[in-house]
Formats: structure tokens, sequence, C-alpha cells
């Protein structure tokens, strides 16, 4: 995990470059680091990094000027500054223009640790919606009917959760480009609308197969050795659960409870309930649908 | 004026639909109309009737016969033997434990009559779509009394009297969440409905919601006037598609009929109601997360006071109820507090829904008064464990929140205050009976697996805790258990408990303390002897044939996938242990209890328990 | 729908009686039409039939009818038995429509039996 986040460090003093280094590569991170300002953006030019540590007062290219720069050409790379001076002033400018955090110098490890922590979580939280967001392409009339359920529901208040079901009636998943529409449209972050897509089990950010399974792990079900079925099924489709098979068919899901208890173990494909089922019999249903 | 002889009320909840009720229907309303009855004969679909695991079923007014696993292919010769010859069709009929004569009569099958209906008054005697049918039960005169006869205080007196306690889980007196909410100053309040039925395990929040969706809005009507809330809404899971519809319908034809919006019946009382689709998280079950939910947030909880009486949805007063409380509030109202208190207890007032599932003969949903023993809910009323050579283990109540309950204490009175002594709760309702090839562990795994995936993150104890008791959990049933990994779980248990915010996490331990003080046997024989009895977790068990027993059937051999089991027919078998994955399948097959399960049988390439002691710690 | 007050809730009550007294139990008579082979041969349906359509016509909400086997009288095919509530039940046989629609006039609504056709009186009772 930690050795996909690339983290440039600038500083002119080499100093704090190495012990950047001897801390986070200890924990896996990738680092580089160079001197100034000018160098980082020639690095930047020709890379990507996740995350650029950066101090303030530096010659030639300072660090306020570095931020800028970034902010206009990297977007997607998170800025945490290293300053000597957290004087007031310098911080507001900084975070005016968007840095994630900051680390005052001398720096524990564990204070450099901890702020690297979180700064790489809130790209990992931002990434899906942004990166993604230029690979997917959909219709111009699921965009118009996404827009239409977004101003039927936009005065009012607490509207994002059936918005997002909506939405995702629609599209049959919520990818990032579809999050960052509502978003905009619920005049929202998009941090908020992933929010509560994440929270819900409902929302998926999955495509879905051209059939849901759906395998019910409630009591009644656990208790009638469900378990048993759904292994068979991820046998019989090859695939896991929350995946989606490779001729994109189906797709297998879990739900806690589908309150048919009676019928336990219970599998839904689609809208349709099957109860009583067993090893054998889930692969006969499914076979039905191929 | 149309007239019919007879009613033909075919279940239509979400089980019996799923067993066929829509083909079912259609071939049989095509007979009745090829014999030419179509007229005299009424088919009627209603919501859930409870009995679930028999159906699809129907019942024939007015002889009150009652049909069960109806299919197709009998549709032709029942129609003609009850609707044309007049002779009820026994082959379709209810049959008594030995499978000896049938039973007609629905009052007579032993399910239904130790029931007594409050809250499902109406199920599988209405059309659930029809306000008339409603109203033809006494539907809306409550309503109609409370908004034209009395006083806000007149009501709660009526709710505070009958001991009415909510329903939902932590049996919180109604009337009294009524009385703070009324007397909350407030421009603006609301009046909410928990119809997001979480634990698994439970169902009779959906049945009532489906058979009978005009008794909730009735009950939310009354408690409206009660607290003074012009608002409303309904909080119902979006995995309840038919629930949905059914209230969806009712809230429209009430609109139309001037039973929700201003005036209502010829008041000067006004409610709107809508429903609000929850999204999937389990903690919504909690007020405060509910609300959060509402307004379109990451249902979290958040720390009380201050209570929703007093700042709820969008921090207006607000009452939340659940569906099987609020189903109760008319009848309560009609024949008042007195009437209530004819059933239960004197803490315990009035009737509760079980929802009666697992290894138990009649799979359904009950209404009983409280304070009857446990015992005749599972025996009398369920029938008892559902094959026959198998002993009860334990019933499980109350969900993710509750715990296993033993034999032992199966002849305490199901009351608030019993079943929390026993470390269960009442919970929702749910009654998960487990017979003896349970084991006790996994199944508080199973429930922590469940508390540890819902838990919202916001309390690290809660997040963190519900995880690292999950890990030890899976350690034990996987044979890594180690000494003293028990009392580690109590402590743990404890901890969570402590500080943990809301009602998820101070009951998330609940079914691994419960499991530890009445099966603790079975966590020291995990640990010390890498014996699942139960022969659940496969690490820890081996089958072996006992020669004596085996009669050389072959069952067995034919069904291992692994061709572990070896024997000639009609010889004793046996199992190659090297080849057995104890995948269970000789031993589900077996019809002499021949299998016998003993400790792990220690393989030479797999020594897992032995070589991770030393890299823990 | 037009809006709705208590007393338009009594009238809708009031209404769906025949259909609850069906449902409930509750009724004050109830007439059986047998309906073996044999009834259904002699003309049990049209019996059925008339007895609906007469029960319709008067408007009466407490009366149901019901179906059973053979009686096992098939010769005097078709049979009702009429049962009201309290009173010992009674047995009609031979019947014609216009028997039946006399029967329902003068015992089911007025009270007295129709002793010319009456088979038995005060046999088994079904409820």
């Amino acid at each position: 995990m930690a050795d996909e986040i690339k983290i440039l460090v600038v500083d002119d003093e080499p100093i704090v470059i190495r012990s950047c280094e001897t801390v986070l590569k200890s924990e896996g991170y990738n680092i580089e680091g160079c001197l100034g300002g000018k160098e980082a953006i020639l690095k930047m030019e020709q890379t990507a990094y996740d995350l650029v540590f950066t101090d303030l007062k530096m010659p030639e290219v300072d660090g306020i000027t570095l931020i800028r720069w970034i902010k206009q050409k990297r977007p997607d790379t998170g800025i945490v500054i290293i300053t000597g001076y957290p004087s007031q002033d310098t911080i507001k400018d900084a975070l005016e223009i968007g840095i994630i955090d900051y680390v005052p110098k001398p720096f524990t490890p564990a204070v450099l640790l901890d702020v690297t922590k979180r700064a790489v979580e809130w790209i990992r939280e931002r990434a899906p919606v942004e990166e993604k967001a230029k690979e997917e392409e959909f219709p111009p009339s699921m965009l118009n009917e996404i827009d239409r359920v977004i101003s039927q529901y936009k005065n009012r208040p607490g509207s994002s959760i059936p918005v997002l079901q909506r939405c995702q009636q629609i599209v049959g998943y919520l990818p990032p480009q579809v999050q960052k529409r509502i978003a905009k449209g619920l005049n929202l972050t998009p941090a908020q609308i992933h929010s509560i897509v994440s929270f819900y089990s409902f929302f998926t950010m999955k495509p879905r197969g051209d059939h849901n399974i759906r395998i019910c792990l409630g009591t009644a079900c656990y208790v009638k050795r469900v378990e048993e079925s759904l292994n068979k099924i991820k046998e019989y489709l090859k695939i896991d659960v929350g995946d989606v098979t490779e001729d994109k068919k189906f797709s297998l899901e879990t739900v806690r409870c589908l309150g048919a208890c009676g019928l336990a173990p219970v599998m839904v494909i689609d809208e349709e309930t099957f109860g009583a089922v067993t090893p054998k019999k889930v692969t006969e249903i499914i076979g039905q649908y191929t | 004026m149309e007239k019919y002889r007879a009613n033909l009320l075919m279940c239509a909840g979400t089980g019996c639909v799923a067993s066929g009720t829509p083909k079912v229907r259609d071939a049989l309303k095509a007979e009745l109309e090829k014999r030419g009855l179509a007229e005299e004969i009424k088919i009627v679909l209603t919501g859930c009737n409870g009995f679930c695991a028999e159906g699809p079923v129907m019942l024939v007014y007015p002889e009150e016969i009652f049909y069960q696993n109806l299919t197709v292919e009998e549709i032709p010769k029942l129609v003609e033997e009850h609707f044309l010859k007049g002779r009820p069709y026994e082959k379709l009929m209810f049959k008594d434990i030995e499978k000896k004569h049938a039973i007609p009569l629905m009052n007579d099958i032993p399910f239904f009559k130790h029931q007594v209906l409050r809250v499902l008054r109406n199920k599988g005697l209405i059309d659930p779509e029809s306000i008339e049918e409603y109203i033809a039960r006494d539907g809306y005169m409550a309503a109609a009394k409370a908004l034209n006869e009395m006083t806000p205080a007149d009501i709660i007196k009526i709710i505070k009297d009958a001991g009415l306690r909510g329903r939902g889980g932590a049996g919180f007196p109604t009337g009294l969440k009524w009385e703070f909410a009324s007397k909350s100053e407030a421009d603006q309040k609301y009046m909410l409905c928990n119809g997001d039925e979480g634990d698994p395990g439970a169902f009779m929040d959906r049945s009532v919601m489906e058979a009978d969706p005009h008794s909730v809005i009735e009950g939310m009507i009354i408690g409206a006037k009660a607290i003074g809330a012009s608002k409303g809404v309904i909080y119902v899971r979006a995995e309840y598609p038919l629930a949905v519809e059914r209230l969806q319908k009712a809230i429209e034809i009430c609109t139309e009929s001037g039973i929700l919006g201003d005036n209502i019946l010829g008041s000067d009382f006004s409610f709107d109601l809508e429903i609000y689709l929850g999204a999937g998280a389990f903690v919504c079950g909690e007020e405060t997360a509910l609300m959060r939910s509402i307004e379109g947030q990451r249902g979290m909880p958040r720390p009380r006071p201050p209570f929703p009486a007093h700042k709820g949805l969008w921090d207006k007063p607000s009452v939340l109820n659940n569906v099987e409380t609020l189903a109760q509030i008319a009848p309560t109202i009609l024949n008042g507090a007195e009437w209530y208190r004819t059933l239960g207890t004197e803490k315990s007032a009035g009737t509760k829904v079980f929802a009666l599932t697992g290894d138990i003969r009649n799979v359904g949903l009950v209404e009983v008064p409280m304070g009857i023993p446990l015992r005749t809910i599972i025996y009398d009323i369920g029938g008892g464990i559902n094959k026959k050579k198998k002993k009860f283990k334990s019933v499980q109540m109350g969900g993710p929140s509750g715990g296993c309950i033993p034999e032992s204490l199966l002849d305490i009175p199901v009351t608030y205050e019993d079943i929390i002594k026993t470390g269960a709760i009442m919970g929702s309702g749910g009654m998960v009976v487990m017979d003896e090839d349970t084991c006790m562990v996994s199944t508080a795994k199973f429930f922590l697996e469940f508390t540890a995936d819902e838990s919202c993150g916001k309390c690290t104890p809660c997040r963190v805790g519900t995880r690292v008791m999950l890990d030890m959990l899976t350690d034990i049933t996987e044979g890594r258990g180690r000494e003293g990994d028990i009392e580690t779980l109590e402590d743990l248990s404890r901890d969570i408990i402590a500080t943990s915010l809301c009602g998820l996490g101070q009951t998330a331990p609940n079914p691994v303390l419960s499991t530890i003080r009445y099966f603790r046997h079975e966590y020291e024989a995990h640990i010390k002897e890498h014996w699942c009895h139960a022969g659940i977790c496969s690490n820890l068990c081996s089958f072996h044939i006992n020669e004596e027993l085996c009669k050389g059937c072959g069952a067995c051999l034919r069904g291992c996938p692994q061709q572990a089991v070896v024997g000639e027919k009609k010889k004793p078998h046996r199992i190659i242990q090297e080849l057995c994955i104890q995948c269970r399948t000789c031993y589900d097959a077996c019809k002499f209890g021949s299998i016998e399960i003993r400790p792990a049988v220690r393989k030479k390439t797999t020594e897992p328990a032995a070589k991770d002691e030393g890299v823990k710690q | 729908m037009a809006r709705l007050t208590l007393d338009d809730l009594k009238k809708i009550k009031e209404k769906q009686k025949a259909t609850f007294t069906l449902r409930e139990g509750g009724y004050r008579a109830k007439i059986t039409v047998h309906m073996g082979t044999c009834g259904i041969a002699a003309g049990a349906r049209e019996i059925m039939t008339a007895l609906m359509d007469e029960i319709s016509e008067a408007g009466v909400e407490d009366v149901i009818t019901t179906t059973s086997g053979c009686a096992g009288l098939c010769a005097r095919e078709p049979m009702v038995t009429v049962e009201i509530l309290n009173k010992p039940p009674v047995k009609y046989g031979d019947l014609t429509d216009k028997k039946i629609k006399e029967i329902f006039r003068e015992h089911v609504l007025g009270g007295n039996p129709v002793e010319k056709y009456a088979l038995v009186i005060g046999s088994e009772t079904t409820y």
C-alpha cells in the first residue's frame, strides 16, 4: 500500500530531506528529494507525485510559488508544508491556496509519520472522485436524466440520499463522474457526496452484472448454513463477493437480512427471491439465467 | 351490488410471493372463470400472513379453511373439490406433526391457536391496498376520535396508562416519549416512524407495513396530534420494495381522502406524511443516526442529551417510533388503557410479535401476550426443532445486540425484564432457534462480523474493539486460540460496553458475553482441545464413521466431494482422514447417525496453530 | 375520492359489513348448498346462483352461503341446509329456482321454516 505512494520532499537543507527519507522509507513510502523549488518543478513536469512536502523559505523559487504552480499544473498532488517559521500569516497564505497540512521544524519522526498518514488518507479519499472521472463516458440521455433528478430535489434539504438512490437506478452504480455531477448539482463538495456513498451499503461504485445476485447473510440464513451455497456460487461463477463475472453477466453481493427469514436461506436475483436454497439449487437457478 | 359467497385471501407477502403467489393466483383466477365461479368467489391479495415457511398460503372464508404450499398444478383439483363440490381439499391442508391427519381450520393449527392478534389484527384479513377494508375493521375511527374529541394530554394519558413500551428494542415507554416532545416548544415538530428493520432475523415490521400499512399511518396521525407535529416521515429500508409500494399507495389514498393533509377527517388538525428510503446502514436504527440520515448525512449517532424530543430532526423536537409500536396505537385509543393491560404483565403490558426462524418446524410471525414462557413459543407454537433427531441448543434473541438463551432458561416468561436478565434483550423480536449442530463460538463470531462491519466508526472502542474481538474469535474458530483468550474477550467486552456512544457499540459484545456465559465449555474445547463439537469449524473437527451404526448404504460415499469415504456396499465405510476436508456432507447425508465428530486430526503437512504461537505476541 | 369525515367512515364500514361478516364470522344465517357430484347433476349450481341473486337483491349483510359435499340423500337433490343462529338447522330437498326463493324469503328472512319443502328439522349443526 505505502509503496504505491510517491512523495517528493523539497527543502534547501539536505538534512531535512535525509531525515524525511529515513523516517518515511522505513514505512515503505517512495521518497525522492530535491533542494529547491526550481528543481522540484523540473521533476514534477516529468513525474506525477502523490504528495509534495515543501519548505516555504527557499532561494530562487520559494515555497508559495511552488505551491501555486502545483495547484495549477498538478492539481491532484497533495501538498504538505514543512516550515521553521510557522507564523500565522504564511500558514494562512498556504492554507488559502490549498494545502493539506503542515509540519513545524524541527519535527519528531512520529509527527512526520502522523501527518503523512493523514495526508495519504486525504488524497486516497479524494482520488477515486478526481482520477477516474476522465475514464468513463455516459450517454447524454443518462446525464440528462441525472440532471432532471437533481433539479427535482435541488432545493429540498437532505436530498442527497434520495438523489443518489435515483441516480444509481439510472446508471446502475455511482462512479466518480456521477458523484461529482451530483455534488455540483446539489451544491455540495464531492467529498460530502462520497462520504455518503461510502457509508451506506446500498450504494455501489462498481458496475453490476446483467443479473445481480444477492445472498442474504441474516441470522436465519446463517443458521441454515447459507455459507455453503455462497461458496458454491463463488466457485461456480469464479468470482468473489462484490465482483462481476468476466462476461459481465453476473455480479455477486451479500446483504444483511432481506426479512424473508421464513424462506431461509434466501437468494435474490435482480428482483426475484428464491427461498430455501442449497448448494445444488443455486447453481441450477443461476444456470437458468445464462 | 356485488356479492360473493366466498373470499379467498391469498398471502402476497414477500415470502409467499417468492414461493409463487402470483403464478398460483393467475391459475386460480383462470380456473374459477373456467368453472363459472368468478362471480361468486373473490380472490383478495393480503399482506404477510406470517406462516411464511409453508407458502404460498391461502385462507378461505367463510369456512376459515387454511391451505398451504399451493402449486399451479393443484389448483384445478382444489377448485373442483372445494368450490364446486364443497369438499375442502385435504391434500393442501396443514398436517399435524406426526403427519397423520390434516387440520382444516386455521385457528386449530397450533401455530395460530396460541396467538393473540393486536398488532397483526388485520394480517391476512384485509386487502392492504384497500382503505375501505381497513375502515371496515374500525380503521381511522381512533384517529377520528383523537382528532375531534381528545386533547394531546388525553391521548398521552391513555398511552402512558396502557404501559405501551417501544417495540424497537430498548422498550422505552411510548407515552413518556410523546409527553417530552409534547412539552417542547417549537414552531415545527416531527413525527417519525422507524421502518428500517435492521436486525437480521426479524421481519415483523416488514410484515405490518406490507399487510396493514394504514395501521402505521393511523398510529402516526394520533402520535402527531399528541406531540403537535405537522410533518412526518416513515423511514423504510430500500430492501423492502413491497412494503414501500404499499405504504406509498396508502399515503396517496389517504391524502386524496383527507386522512392526511389539511384538516384531517374534518378536524382542525393537519399532518403531512412522506416516505424516506433508507440506504442500508444498521446503525440507522439508532434514533439520532436515523435523523442524520434523513438530513442527508452519514448516519452517525450523536450524544444525548439533547434528546430528540427537544432537538431531533433538523434540530426540531421529534419522536421516533417503531412500526410495531405505532400499529398498536389505534386499538389502544379506541379501547382504552384497561383493555390494553388485559394482556401481558405489569411492566411488560400487551402483546409482542416475534419472528420465529432458524431450526424450527413452524417458521413465521407470532404475536403472543407478553409473559408467556419462552418454551410455549418455541414448542407449542413453533413446533420444536425441525429435525426429529436433533436437540434444541439455544435461542438467539435481540439480533446482534442480543444473546443466546440456553435450554435451561426456557421457562422464563417473555418480558423485557426477564429477557435482559439472561443476557439477551427483547430487541425487535427476532427469535432464531438453533439446534445442537450449531457452534456457539461461530455464532458469536457471526454477530460480531455483523457489528464490526456495521459500526459507523465514530467511537474507537466500537470501531477497533469489535474488530479486535472478531480477530480473536476467528483465531479461536480456526485453531489458533490461546489460554486467556476468553478472559481477554470478557475484558474487551466490558470496555466496549462502557465507552461506546450508542446502542450499537453498547450492545455489540452481548452475543459474545452470553455465549461465554452459557457455553464457556465450547470456547474451552475450541481452545484447549481443538475440538468443535458441532463440527462447524472445519479446522477443529474430524469426521469418523461408527462402524457399528453404519449400514453401508453409501449415501456418504456418493456425496463426498473428495472421495475420502471408502467401503463396500452393505459393509461399514471408513473416512480417509488425509483426504477429508471436513465439509460435513457425509454428516448431513447419513440417515443412521453413524458419523461422529471428534477433535481435529493433526495432519503432518499443516500445523498452523503451533507455528503461529511463536509469531504472535 | 372525496375528503372523508367521521360519518363517511361509518358509512364505508357499514358498506363493507357483508364482506367482513364472511371473514370475521358473526353472521345470523348460513345456507349450505350441497354440491356433491349428484347435487351438481341435479342442478345445485342453479340453486346457488338463484340464492346469491336473492341475497343480493334483499341487501342483507348477515347471511352467508357455503357449499358442502353430498348430503347423503342423492335422490332428493338438489338440497340445501338453512341454519339460523340458535335455531335447529333445516334441510330442504328437491329444490327448484322457485322453491329456494320462497325458502329464502320465508325462512331466512322471515324466520319461519317452510315445512312443505323441509326434509328434516334439527339435524346436526355445522357451526
